[in-house]
């Protein structure tokens, strides 16, 4: 299996242009924000000290939601594009175990998105160094890989769901834009989930995004959260927690354990969609030449 | 001895019926060819022969048991028509993945020195000219040592010094290692040099037998006589003693002449009626 696994690695690490389009959403949400989201916001946040110390770790979680969806969709692509070429039929004439191939493309996925959020990270947070003079943190750094892992263990599966029903590499470029795009929405990063019509914010949390941004936040930003409000009336910061999608409120603002507990389930009932699917696609990719 | 047997091979696509009850014997060590034209259900067979399409009806023996399971597919290669190899890595990542796939230990030393993959072993599959592709795709296939090599038209498009040279190195290993091979082809030319040939069209085998019985049941010797004034005549005949006959009558009025047995291509005309290609 482990055969597989390098090859895939390989094939995405060495389209350079494939890495640049899996970035596309997150490139367009950090220049979106250095263009004009993030000005709008200090404006609007400015009784609040610090707003742009506060609102670069913001941008930096949002992103990394956005990161591991479509990263992690852009890896498991490939086997889309293997059904179809006849690669996999050929694969299933080695040594690996259908179920072994299944698993092959979902560590890459899985190592894929856990590699391009650190490398987003570490891109982000010494940008922000630089011309901010923000800190990086580096004693969160186990907590933001930790996150880094489940999200992008998360959006595998989730990808691997949506890719079951698609049997062209047509659709696929088709489904990449509409994710690319829709990840900066529901991640809450393109505009606040507070500044949203409700609706729209119901949406959003029945899907895993928010939570995941939620979690990086609540790790990313603590430390400033902190010191920006210690002067400041408790509920600005549960306003302001609520409007930026820092804590999401059902009923109530929900804590970093419940928000994980979420996405957690997600992940879970997914998994568990995937499992009864890939006995009808197992059908499929074998009867295919 | 017997390697692989296939009893009444029939695939329908929705309603067309691309393999029509086929009966295959292939032994041991053989060169085998299935010779076809566009369409006449080669890559079919071949890709029920290597379990990657189920047949709608039939049975596939190996070594007397049946096909559905890993030890067979542990005992073949395959080069497939359209290429599987990945255009955006290395032949050394497209060799040496493939080698991780299999549980058994490989030979790749062997097979760089055999297909010369030295030189472009560090190169993209993708910029690659067609023949070397071809040469890492034959590698490649050959990576798990296999007994039996299948070869769905390995050698379209290639030029002749290619394709030589490519047969040069099945032929060697052939003679190694015992290798069986199945190979698909409409250049009439491969298939003179086959232990067996299947002849297919339309889904059936029309004839099948070695190339030198196939000659002798489906054609005739032919004789061309080119006279002194410069026409040429062109004439079947039985046996050589009917030749010597003929040019001996001639022999005041003809300037050369050309003695010749019939070849594939003329099994191949005999049989259907129409020029292979
Ligand atoms: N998946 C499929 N669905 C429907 N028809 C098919 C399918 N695969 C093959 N066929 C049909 O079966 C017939 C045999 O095809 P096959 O590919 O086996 O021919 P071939 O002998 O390999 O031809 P070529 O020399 O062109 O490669 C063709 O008429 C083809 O259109
Ligand atoms: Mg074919």
């Amino acid at each position: 299996m482990s055969g597989l696994i390098s090859r895939n690695l390989k094939m995405y690490f060495n389209d350079r242009s494939g890495i640049f389009f899996s970035l596309m959403g997150a490139m367009i949400s950090f220049v979106l924000y250095l263009a004009f989201l993030s000005q709008n916001m200090i404006t609007s946040w400015s009784k609040v000290p610090d707003t742009k110390l506060l609102l670069d770790p913001w941008l930096i979680g949002g992103t990394l939601t956005i990161t591991a969806i479509t990263t992690t969709l852009s890896s498991l692509s490939l086997m889309v594009k293997d059904r179809e070429s006849h690669v996999l039929a050929d694969i299933n004439l080695t040594d690996i175990s259908y179920v072994g191939i299944q698993f092959a493309y979902i560590v890459t996925s899985v190592f894929i998105g856990v590699i391009m959020q650190l490398i987003m990270y570490f891109i982000m947070g010494i940008y922000f160094m630089i011309v901010d003079n923000s800190s990086l943190d580096l004693t969160i750094f186990p907590q933001v890989f930790g996150i880094s892992i489940l999200s992008s263990f998360t959006w595998t599966i989730f990808n691997l769901l949506l890719l079951s029903f698609v049997k062209k590499v047509d659709t696929l470029g088709k489904i990449s834009s509409i994710i690319g795009t829709a990840s900066g929405f529901f991640a809450g990063v393109y505009m606040p989930i507070g500044t949203l019509p409700t609706t729209m914010q119901n949406l959003m949390k029945y899907t895993p995004a928010p939570y995941n941004s939620a979690m990086y936040r609540n790790i990313l930003m603590n430390a400033q959260l902190n010191k920006s409000f210690n002067k400041l009336p408790v509920s600005v910061l549960s306003k302001f927690k609520e409007v930026m999608g820092i804590s999401i409120s059902w009923n109530g603002a929900l804590t970093f354990q419940q928000d994980l507990l979420i996405f957690i389930s997600f992940a879970l009932v997914i998994s568990i969609c995937v499992f009864l699917i890939s006995r009808i696609s197992r059908r499929l990719v074998l009867s295919k030449v | 001895m017997k390697l692989l047997q296939a009893t009444s091979l029939t695939k329908k696509f929705q309603n067309k019926i691309a393999v029509d009850n086929i009966n295959l014997t292939i032994n041991k060590g053989d060169f085998v060819v299935f010779l076809g034209p566009n369409g006449a259900g080669k890559s079919t067979t071949i890709n029920m022969l290597t379990g990657i399409i189920q047949p709608t009806s039939g049975q596939i023996e190996f070594d007397e048991k049946t096909t559905i399971n890993r030890e067979y597919r542990n005992k073949i290669g395959v080069v497939f028509q359209s290429s599987v190899l990945d255009a955006n890595l290395s032949v050394k990542d497209n060799i040496m993945t493939r080698a991780k796939m299999y549980n058994k230990p490989t030979q790749i030393q062997l097979l760089i020195n055999k297909f010369n993959l030295e030189s472009i072993w560090k190169q993209k599959y993708g910029s690659l000219s067609g023949g070397q592709r071809r040469r890492v795709d034959i590698a490649r296939a050959l990576v798990n040592n296999p007994e039996l090599l299948f070869l769905d038209e390995p050698s379209t498009g290639l030029d002749i010094q290619t394709r030589t040279a490519i047969w040069d190195v099945l032929n060697q290993l052939r003679h190694d290692t015992g290798l069986t091979i199945i190979l698909t082809t409409h250049y009439l030319e491969e298939a003179q040099t086959a232990d067996y040939v299947y002849i297919i069209d339309q889904g059936k085998i029309i004839a099948e037998d070695t190339v030198s019985k196939l000659q002798k049941q489906y054609t005739k010797n032919i004789l061309t006589l080119y006279y002194q004034n410069g026409e040429s005549k062109e004439l079947t005949v039985n046996d050589k003693n009917q030749a010597i006959k003929i040019l001996s009558d001639n022999s005041q009025a003809i300037s050369d002449f050309e003695y010749r047995p019939g070849t594939m291509n003329d099994v191949f005309m005999n049989l259907t009626g129409k020029e292979i290609r």
